[in-house]
This record gives structure tokens, sequence and C-alpha cells, in this order.
């Protein structure tokens, strides 16, 4: 079975076609600028990758380039669209509505549109994905994975916050945690790894990238994340703040003299590591710039540690016991510097560490001594994967119904 | 058919706010001008805005590169032919504006509404002068354009109800409101505000209440962001002068005769916000000086 997985932006379009049968890839790339004269078209399947500059008008036309490429006698992979046997798309917040993938039905996209609100950036491109794919290709089912919906077994006393509750009823702000998907594909390869039932495994999932989140896993269930309402919260990211006092936000809007649109622009776009450091957003150059003995960027990382490290403690004592601590995403598997500052700091939960091993970079590996009473790994994410699995599960489920 | 290119014509204060507008939103814009020295200095004017809103949170580096990539600067009006939707943004009289329609209309797509920034002129008679008078309307932003969420979308007297319909949808595109206007001297906000700037004059010149305090009562009074003699200042007193002047003649009434208070400050070279000072004293950024206990 061959499944395509779409990742659609306002304007972008990532795709990769896989084969279920050996779980490979049998085609990537995305399309950039959608919506422009001068959109940007990249393609790998057989053979070089292909980059081309050109007029792309909208999703559904990117949709359709994607497939004359998928079908190309030269580049293609497959002979006849037709070969797709559905198309599973990210859709960044399912809600309250939506607490697993889900076949895509004209109620499911009636849903969809009532959650705009609840990321006006994200799902107003997702649904346009979803149209674009039902328009070029009519016959294979649609399947919607949700960032949120691995968090959706938060029990309430996690996800709710301590305001007045008409604000949940009337406008259903709660935490709902975001990265599901990524979060759900590391915990699952990590009771792999362990050799035991993702049942039996309590696992605390460390998703470090340009925006980053940890979650506890309790026997292969969220039951806390450290994003909450929006992906603002939690840790300190790229360029995003995570957590701060709510009381901040009033006093520099009239300090600043600045409105709404200004202070969210500051807290996601202009905080986080590029903020501290005034340096960058990206982890590499931090690093760079703290080999140099750059103070602020030394500063930056130890904070960026030390709040990991609380989020890591905190869910330890959600878990009561931790079996496995996982590292993913750009900087999850790419900075050893920053798996031994946090792992050297956790001695307490019986962490050992093996230098060695940690200096992996982007495959997976155990980097905690053998007698760690916690095995600590790397394990790089593949949410494509995951959401193809979810795709074709549903879509077999459906062929059998 | 959906605007993908924005065309202005005119890179003055208007143009130039229209254009970072426009593509601030994620549009494309051709942005036509007179000479290649009125180009730059508009390119320059619109970083320096764009930076202003870097340093207030409100934009990244990267996001300013990517707007500044979407605005493309040319003296050919034949780029134009390009575009999806043209507005015309020089200040001139109707002559100047009917010219420019003229061409506007001999090089833009049949389906391509023409419009005019125009507080003043009339849109049903520029559209006289092409061949599309359904598809010419008045598209009137107020200052300052990347700021301020509203637009006058005003009708001449041959546009088409579709053309309206379509108009208001491009500016909600710009996360803007727009409200229907007739065409008529001044429109809504002009005609409002010109005799509330009038009769604070008077009020100050009367001896009623300092200007520090005609402000400070209408903006908590009314809770208005901004007092008359602040708005006045922003909006320019040489404007404020003209708009009043063009009113008065419009219209005969009294009301909106020009303040000899406006006209002596104009006379003495302080128009507001641009030049410094105008009622009240300005930093280089247009932020309010502040002195004295009552202002803010």
């Amino acid at each position: 079975m061959k499944i395509l997985v779409l990742n659609c932006g306002s304007s972008s379009i990532k795709y990769q076609l896989l084969d279920m049968e050996t779980e490979s890839v049998l085609a990537i790339g995305k399309v950039e600028r959608v919506g422009m004269e001068d959109a940007i078209f990249e393609y790998k399947g057989a053979g070089e990758k292909i980059k081309e500059i050109g007029t792309i008008l909208d999703h559904t036309a990117g949709v359709r380039k994607v497939l004359k490429a998928l079908t190309d006698p030269e580049h293609g992979v497959i002979k006849d669209p037709e070969e797709i046997a559905a198309v599973g798309h990210r859709v960044v917040h399912g809600g309250e509505a939506f607490v697993s993938s889900v076949i895509i039905t004209e109620e499911v996209k009636r849903t969809l549109r009532e959650l705009f609100d609840l990321a006006p950036l994200h799902n107003p491109a997702n649904l346009t994905g979803i149209l674009a794919a039902e328009a070029a290709l009519p016959h294979a089912p649609g399947v919607a994975v949700f960032d949120t919906a691995f968090h959706s077994t938060m029990p309430r006393k996690a996800f709710l916050y301590a305001l007045p509750y008409a604000m949940y009823k009337r406008h259903k702000v709660r935490r709902y945690g975001f990265h599901g998907t990524s979060h759900k594909y590391v915990s699952q390869r990590a009771a792999a790894i362990l050799g035991r039932a993702p049942e039996e495994v309590n696992l605390i999932t460390c998703h470090l990238g340009n925006g980053s989140s940890v979650a506890a896993v309790q026997g292969g269930k969220s039951v806390d994340t450290s994003m909450g309402f929006t992906p603002l919260a939690g840790l300190i990211m790229g360029t995003r703040s995570g957590d701060i006092d709510p009381g901040v936000i009033p006093y520099i809007m009239a300090r600043e003299e600045i409105g709404i649109s200004e202070i969210m622009s500051m807290l996601n776009k202009h905080s986080g590591m590029l903020g501290i450091s005034g340096i960058s957003s990206d982890m590499r150059q931090i690093e760079e710039e703290m080999d140099k003995g750059d103070p602020r960027a030394i500063e930056t990382f130890e904070m960026l540690e030390y709040r990991l490290r609380q989020y890591i403690g905190a869910y330890a004592a959600v878990l009561g016991r931790v079996d496995g601590i996982v590292f993913t995403g750009g900087i999850g598997e790419n900075s050893p510097r920053l798996r031994k500052a946090v792992c050297e700091n956790l001695a307490f939960l019986g962490v050992t560490f093996d230098e060695e091993a940690n200096q992996v970079r982007g495959k997976e590996q155990i980097i905690s001594g053998p007698d760690s009473k916690v095995t600590v790994m790397v394990i790089p994410t593949n949410e494509e994967l995951m959401i193809a699995r979810e795709t074709a599960e549903l879509v077999s489920k459906m062929g059998r119904a | 058919m959906s605007v993908r290119i924005w065309g202005v014509v005119g890179t003055g204060l208007s143009g130039r706010g229209i254009a970072e507008l426009v593509a601030t939103k994620g549009l494309e814009v051709i942005l036509v001008g007179q000479t290649p020295d009125e180009l730059t200095q508009a390119r320059r004017q619109i970083e320096l805005s764009l930076q202003h809103e870097i340093e207030r949170w409100a934009l990244t580096e990267s996001e300013k590169r990517a707007i500044l990539s979407r605005i493309t600067m040319t003296t050919d009006m034949t780029e134009l032919a390009r575009a999806d939707f043209v507005i015309s943004a020089r200040v001139g009289d109707i002559e100047e504006d009917k010219a420019i329609l003229r061409t506007l209309d001999q090089l833009c797509r049949g389906e391509v509404i023409l419009a005019s920034n125009t507080s003043t002129l009339s849109i049903t008679e520029m559209a006289s002068a092409t061949n599309r008078p359904d598809r010419v309307i008045g598209c009137h932003f107020l200052q300052p354009i990347p700021k301020t969420k509203v637009v006058q979308v005003v009708r001449g007297l041959k546009t088409s109800d579709e053309t309206v319909a379509r108009v208001m949808e491009l500016v909600e595109r710009l996360d803007r409101t727009g409200v229907e206007v007739y065409e008529s001297p001044g429109y809504i906000t002009t005609r409002l505000i010109i005799p509330l700037i009038n009769e604070a004059c008077q009020v100050l010149m009367e001896g009623v209440a300092s200007a520090e305090d005609i402000d400070t009562a209408m903006r908590l009074g009314f809770e208005m962001a901004r007092g008359p003699l602040e708005i006045a200042d922003r909006i320019g007193l040489d404007t404020v002068l003209v708009m009043a002047e063009r009113l008065w003649r419009e219209y005969g009434d009294l009301k909106y005769r020009p303040s000899p208070y406006v006209k002596k400050l104009v006379r003495a070279g302080h128009l507001g916000v641009e030049t410094g000072e105008g009622f009240f004293k300005y930093d280089a950024n247009g932020d309010r000086i502040k002195n004295g206990g009552t202002g803010r």
C-alpha cells in the first residue's frame, strides 16, 4: 500500500510518498511560495533531485504538480496516481473534538472549520491541503492526523488551567499540547529498544527543535506535556519564550506602548534563545559562540538546559518511576553537549552516562551507562512515517468494514 | 479571479503606505514612480518604516526582507499590465488622475478593477475617462496606512455592486474593515474630523482650556486613543488646512472654514509630527514629547 503524506502550510506543501510494505520513502520534497509566480518545487524520487521555479497558483496546482512528478516516466516512482491508496494529512489542532486520527468526511471538515479559532495560522492551511488532495486525487481517502491527539489522554487535573471554569466551558481554554505525532513515534520506538510492551514503560520524551516540548508518557499514553493552549508554553525555544509570568505581558505592553499583535510577535519571534543571546535562534550557532567563550551564549545554554531539567524532574514526579528518557528533534538528535549537560544533572534519578555513545548524531543510540537506572536514548523522530502508519491502519479498517 | 499582484501608482506617503501594507500581508506589489530617484527615496522610506516595526517587536529582520522582496519598483507604467488590481495614490488634481486612469484602462486586463485613493476628487468623473466605469472605484486608506484599520470604499455613479463586493474582499484580505460610502466630499472621516478640530481650535483660542487639557478631556471622556489636536498634528496641519478649505468650498458651510489658529501654525512652518511641532512637540520617531502634568 502506498501512502502520500502531506504537511501543508499557508504557502507551502511538504510531501512524502511511502511504501507501507517496507515502510520506505519512495519520494520526498516540498513546494514553497505557493500562490506566487516564482514558486519553488523540489522533488527527489528515482534519480537526481529536481528543483524548479515557476507559477504554482494554489495548493491544488501544487498537489497536481507533485502527482505529475511522481508519475513522470523518468523521475517518477509510480505509474498511475491510482496507485496512491490514501493521503495522510498533518493537522495541527484537533481540539477536544479529535482524540485520534480520523478518516476525513464532510462532517470532519465541518468540525475542522470550527477549530480555526484555536490555530488560526495552521488549521486553515491544513484544510486547504485536504481540499487540494481531494480535488487532485478524488479516488484516495484522506486521513487527518493531529498534533494534539496523542495528548488527549491527559487527565483533567493536568490539562485544566486554574482560571474561572467558565473559560474552559465557554472558550475551551485548556492545555492541549503539540508535537503529539513525534512523542507517540519515539515513545513506541523507545519501548521497542527497551524490549518491552509500550503499556509497561514510563517515559519522558523530549522533542527539542525549533519548537520544543517534553511529554510524560505512562504506559504508552501521554499524561502531561509542556506546551499548553498554544505552542508558546513550556521550554525555552528558538524564538519563543516558553513559560513566563502572565503578569509580565500587560506590564510590557504599557511600558513599551505596544498592542496585542506586537506583544505576541515579541513572545513568538523575538524571544527564546534568540532573545536572550542576541546571537541566533539556532542551537548550532549558540554552541559555536560558547566555544569562543561568549558569556551570553553560555548563559542562554544554561537557561535552556535548566528549564528542560526542571520539566524532566517534574515529570519524574508525575510518573513516579522513569524507565527511559528520549531525546529527539533537531537539537535533541544533534546536540551531544545539551544531552550531556542534562544527564550529568540527573544522577538523583540514577542516570549514568556513556560519554562515547553520546557523540552520536541523528541515529538511534542508548547514551546512558549499562548500570543506569533510567535508559537514556537518542531516537530520530519520523512524523511522516507515523502519519503514514495511522493512515494505512484506518483505510485498511475501512476496507474491511 | 483572486488578486495576487497589486499595482500602486505614486510614491508619496499614501502610495508607500499602501505598498507596505499590501506586501506585509503577503501579496506582491508593483510600485510605479516618476523617476528613479523618487523610487530610491520610496524604498528608503519603506525600509525605515519597517525598521521601526522591528523596534516595536512587530516584525523580524527576515520578515522585513521578505516584505521588501515582494515590492517591485519601476518607472515603467506598462509593467502594471501584470497587476490584478491597481490603485492610483498620486496627490494631484482631477485632470492628472483622469490621465492616469485613461492610461491604466489601456494597459490593464479588462476584468481588472481600477481604484483611486482620493478623498476629495470625483470617482464618477475619473471613471468617465475609461471604458470600464463600472470597474472604477474609490478606495480611501486613512493615515497612517500601515496601522489604521478602516478603508472607505467609495462608489462612483456607475460603480457596479460586484466591483464594490470584490473591493470589500480585497480590503478584508488586508485585515481592514471596509465601509461603503457614496461619492461626496470628505466621505465620513474627513467630514467629521474637520469640524471637531475646528471647534477644538475655537475652544483653545477663546482661552477656555489649554491644548493639553482639551486633548486629555476628549481622550479620557470619550475613550479616544488621541485627542483632536494631536490627531490634527498627525494628519499634518497643512493637510488639515487643504481638507478644510475644500470642504468649505464644496458645502459653503462655516463649520468647515479653516481655523485661523491652524493657518497661523502652518505659516510658521509648524506642520505637526512631520516637522516636530504643531499643537504639541514630537521627537524624530513621531512620539509625543511629554511635558507638563496632563500629558500622557
